[in-house]
């Protein structure tokens, strides 16, 4: 990979595909988790996910819990592997420099 | 748009945690609903346990039935739902029963071998079996199933040493409650 593809390259949109690669495949994460998984405002949160949408990285789904309103948002096949396309550019990148990683 | 190796290791340690905490609260989300149901159930059998003590066995063989059915019942709408989206052909979930099953048998063969045991003893043995599967099971899922088992564990061994003569109604209520509750606290990570 010699480019990183720009959608993902977004801090937050980063960590919105990470946390729903975590998850097995086509498992929803509800919008108020993944707010707290990423750490980001309603409103940014909601336009990231937006641009990953449009882009076909994820599927999201709007409907009613009881009368609360949801919004549930799953990894789409072209989502998991785009980002499956960056991390190799990451380990690429470190690869040639011999860093160290070390998950927390 | 090119990072530098310090940049690529850092999206890499964000990832990693970002997985990390996503996978964690999957966890949460799929253990809390079997937490609540061995809660009602437990607090049912403890609760019948007292009035009606020579039919325990009875009691205890149905609930755990329900209770396996149950649980097999919430993996496999779970998966169902995933199956829906994904187009994926239904499997077989071996897992969940292949798990109760051998669960079972080490209850039973341990009853079998330290035997003679009192209904008391039984009464606090497999809960703490069950505390202990799940202080295990959180060193991989997270902190709270440890916290869980860990308290679930504390509370038997004070009915079973300090409140003996009140043990069916404790695990009842403490026991059963402490299921219950736990199940709720993993839903709200």
């Amino acid at each position: 990979v010699e480019q990183p593809d720009a959608i993902i390259h977004q801090p937050v949109r980063l960590k919105i595909m990470a946390a729903l690669k975590a998850l097995p495949r086509g498992e929803q994460l509800e919008f108020v988790r993944l707010k707290a998984i990423v750490n980001a405002t309603e409103g940014n949160l909601g336009a990231h996910i937006g641009t990953l949408e449009s882009a076909g990285y994820v599927k999201v789904e709007k409907d009613f819990n009881g009368k609360k309103p949801r919004t549930r948002v799953s990894l789409a096949d072209a989502g998991a592997r785009a980002y499956a396309d960056y991390v190799a550019y990451l380990r690429s990148i470190l690869d040639g420099e011999g860093v160290p990683i070390h998950a927390d | 748009m090119s990072l530098s190796p310090n940049e690529a290791a850092d999206a890499l340690r964000d990832i990693a945690a970002v997985e990390t905490r996503s996978h964690r609260l999957y966890g949460y989300r799929q253990g809390s609903p079997h937490l609540i149901l061995w809660g009602v159930l437990w607090a049912i059998g403890y609760g019948l346990n007292e009035p009606w003590p020579q039919q325990g066995r009875a009691i205890w063989s149905a609930l755990v039935a329900i209770g396996l059915v149950g649980g097999f019942l919430i993996v496999l709408r779970s998966h169902a739902q995933r199956a829906n989206r994904t187009g994926a052909k239904p499997r077989i979930y071996w897992r969940f029963p292949a798990i109760a099953l051998t669960g079972l048998a080490f209850v039973f063969a341990s009853i079998a071998v330290m035997g003679p045991a009192g209904g008391r003893q039984i009464g606090a043995f497999i809960p703490l079996v069950v505390a202990a599967g799940y202080a295990v099971m959180g060193f991989w899922l997270g902190l709270r199933f440890t916290i869980a088992g860990a308290v679930l564990a504390a509370l038997t061994l004070v009915g079973f040493f300090l409140l003996p003569a009140h043990f069916s109604p404790w695990m009842a209520v403490v026991g059963g409650g402490t299921l219950m509750l736990s199940g709720f606290w993993l839903r709200t990570a």
